[in-house]
C-alpha cells in the first residue's frame, strides 16, 4: 500500500480544498455553515487517523492495569472479575482498527466497573487513579476535537 | 419542509384548512440557519383580507438525519398549554401538522419573533462591555421559566413523585447511556457515582427548559426575550438550567454566569425566592455536571445509531465533540477527594 502521504495528510489536504476551492463558491448560507461543520469534522477525523490505534492501545492498557489494582484490592467485586474474564476471552492483539476498538471497549467496561466499585467504597487513593485515567482519555478526546464551538447557533 | 420548492402550496393549502374564511397566499419560504435538531423555516403569509404575517415551521427532519429524536405531539401540547397560561415570554404556537400529511413532515407553525437571538446580541458585543443588562435580563428570563405554576402542566409533562426520586433517576440515566451505546463510556460511570454520592439540599420541582442557552432566546426589536425551542423541556430541579446555561456558555460563549458568579446567582435568588442553601455555587458546580446529560444523552444515541448504520448526516458527525465537551465539565464539575489535583 502506500503509505505516503499518510491518511492525515490526505484529509487534511481534503479540508483544504474545501475550504479554499469549494467554500468560496458557494453562497447559500446553509450550505456554508455544512462546510464548517465538515472541515471540523475533516480536522478530527485526520487527528483520529494519525493517533487512535496507538492512543487506544496505550488507554487499553492503563484501564486493564487499574481494573486489575481494584480487582486485588478490598473494593473486589464479582462485576470487576467478570468483566476482566470477558476482556480476557474477546481481547485481540490484531491492530485493525475494528478489533483495537472493540478490544478498547472491553477494557473500558472492566474500568467502568473498577470505578463502580472505588467510588462505592469511597476509596480515594483509587478514585485519584481513575481520575488519571479519565484525564489520559479526555486529553486525546480534546486533541481530537481542537477548536471546537456551536458553529451557525447564533 | 423536506422539499422546500412545493413548500409555498403546501404551506397555503394547510393554513387555509385551518383558518377559517380566510384564504392564505405565502408570498416567500426560506430554510432558516441555527437550529440544530430540527428542519427550520420561514415563511411570510398575505392573507385575503389584506393582513400579512411571518411565521416560523418548526419539523423534523427525513427519518435517520436527526442528530436527536424528540417528540412533536409533545412540543406542540406544551406549546399550546404555556401559550394558554401566559406566563413566560414566548413565540405563540399557531398551527400544527400532527401527521406530516399536509407540510412533508410533522410540524409546528408558530409566529416569528421580529428580532435577534441573544446570543447574536451578545456576540456583538466586546468581552470588557460587561454585556451591559443582558446578564440580569437572562437571570430573570430563567428565573420566569422556574416560577411556572406546573399544576397546569400535569396532563402534558410526566409529573414526578418527588425530588430524591428524581434525582436519582436523572443521575441513572448516565448509566442508561453508558449501557445501551455502541462501546463503553466509563466517563458515564464515574459521574453518576460522584453525582449518586455528593447530592445537594432539594427544591421544589418546577418546569426545566432543559436547553436554555442563548440562541433559544429571542431578542425583540424593544429589548424583550422570547424563549423558544421546547423540545426537551420537563418538570424537574430548575437548577438544570442554570447549570445547563454554564456548560453551554463554557463551551459557546461569553458565559454571563462567569463574569459574575454571585451576583448571577443572588439575582437568580431574588426572582425565584429560592433559598442560598439550594442555589450557590457549589450546587451550580453539581448541576452543570448533571443537567448535561439530557442533552448529551440524545447526541449519544445518535452516535450510537450511526455506529451501527442507522443514522447518517453531518449534524451527528459535527456534534461528536459536544460529548467531548460534556466530559471536559464532567471532569471539572465532579470534583476529586481532598487532597487530588486532577
Amino acid at each position: 500500500m502506500l503509505s505516503r502521504p499518510t491518511t492525515e495528510q490526505l484529509i487534511l489536504d481534503c479540508r483544504n480544498e474545501l475550504l479554499n476551492t469549494i467554500d468560496p463558491a458557494v453562497a447559500a448560507e446553509p450550505v456554508k455553515i455544512a462546510i464548517q461543520m465538515l472541515e471540523n469534522v475533516l480536522r478530527n477525523c485526520a487527528t483520529r487517523a494519525a493517533h487512535e490505534i496507538a492512543w487506544m492501545r496505550d488507554e487499553t492498557e492503563q484501564m486493564i492495569a487499574f481494573a486489575h489494582r481494584v480487582a486485588d484490592s478490598a473494593c473486589a467485586t464479582p462485576a470487576i472479575a467478570g468483566a476482566l474474564d470477558a476482556y480476557r476471552a474477546g481481547r485481540s492483539d490484531s491492530l485493525h482498527l475494528d478489533d483495537v476498538a472493540h478490544t478498547y471497549s472491553l477494557a473500558g467496561h472492566c474500568f467502568s466497573a473498577a470505578i463502580d466499585a472505588v467510588m462505592a467504597a469511597g476509596d480515594d487513593d483509587l478514585h485519584l487513579a481513575a481520575r488519571e485515567v479519565l484525564t489520559t482519555r479526555l486529553e486525546h478526546e480534546t486533541q481530537i476535537m481542537g477548536e471546537w464551538s456551536f458553529v451557525g447557533r447564533a | 419542509m423536506l422539499d422546500p420548492s412545493e413548500m409555498p402550496g403546501r404551506l397555503a393549502a394547510f393554513l387555509d384548512r385551518h383558518s377559517g374564511a380566510r384564504r392564505a397566499t405565502v408570498t416567500s419560504y426560506e430554510a432558516m440557519v441555527g437550529g440544530y435538531s430540527r428542519l427550520m423555516a420561514r415563511a411570510e403569509v398575505m392573507w385575503d383580507d389584506g393582513t400579512t404575517e411571518t411565521f416560523v415551521l418548526r419539523g423534523d427532519p427525513p427519518p435517520g438525519k436527526a442528530m436527536m429524536e424528540t417528540s412533536r405531539d409533545l412540543e406542540w401540547a406544551l406549546l399550546s398549554a404555556l401559550g394558554a397560561a401566559d406566563a413566560i415570554p414566548m413565540p405563540a404556537a399557531r398551527f400544527y401538522d400532527s401527521t406530516g400529511e399536509h407540510l412533508g413532515t410533522k410540524c409546528i407553525v408558530l409566529d416569528y419573533v421580529n428580532g435577534r437571538s441573544l446570543q447574536s446580541v451578545l456576540n456583538e458585543h466586546s468581552a470588557d462591555s460587561g454585556y451591559g443588562s443582558h446578564p440580569l435580563d437572562l437571570v430573570d428570563t430563567m428565573a420566569a421559566v422556574h416560577r411556572v405554576d406546573v399544576s397546569g402542566l400535569a396532563g402534558v409533562l410526566a409529573v414526578p413523585d418527588d425530588w430524591d426520586g428524581y434525582i436519582s433517576g436523572l443521575i441513572d440515566r448516565f448509566r442508561q447511556a453508558d449501557a445501551t451505546h455502541a462501546e463503553a463510556m466509563p466517563f458515564l460511570r464515574y459521574v453518576a457515582a460522584w453525582l449518586e454520592a455528593n447530592k445537594p439540599a432539594p427544591l421544589p420541582l418546577r418546569l426545566v427548559h432543559s436547553d436554555f442557552q442563548p440562541a433559544n432566546v429571542m431578542v425583540t426589536t424593544d429589548g424583550r426575550h422570547q424563549v423558544i425551542d421546547w423540545e426537551l423541556s420537563h418538570i424537574g430541579d430548575p437548577r438544570e438550567d442554570l447549570g445547563y446555561y454554564n456548560i453551554y456558555s463554557s463551551a459557546s460563549g461569553p458565559n454571563l454566569f462567569m463574569l459574575d458568579p454571585e451576583g448571577f446567582l443572588a439575582r437568580y435568588r431574588e426572582r425565584t425566592g429560592f433559598g442560598e442553601d439550594a442555589v450557590n455555587l457549589q450546587t451550580m458546580a453539581y448541576f452543570s455536571s448533571l443537567a448535561a446529560i439530557t442533552v448529551y444523552s440524545q447526541i449519544l444515541l445518535g452516535a450510537g445509531a450511526m455506529a451501527r448504520g442507522q443514522n447518517a448526516g453531518i449534524m451527528t458527525t459535527y456534534t461528536l465533540n459536544a460529548l467531548t465537551v460534556g466530559h471536559i465539565n464532567f471532569m471539572a464539575g465532579c470534583t476529586p477527594p481532598a487532597g487530588g489535583g486532577h
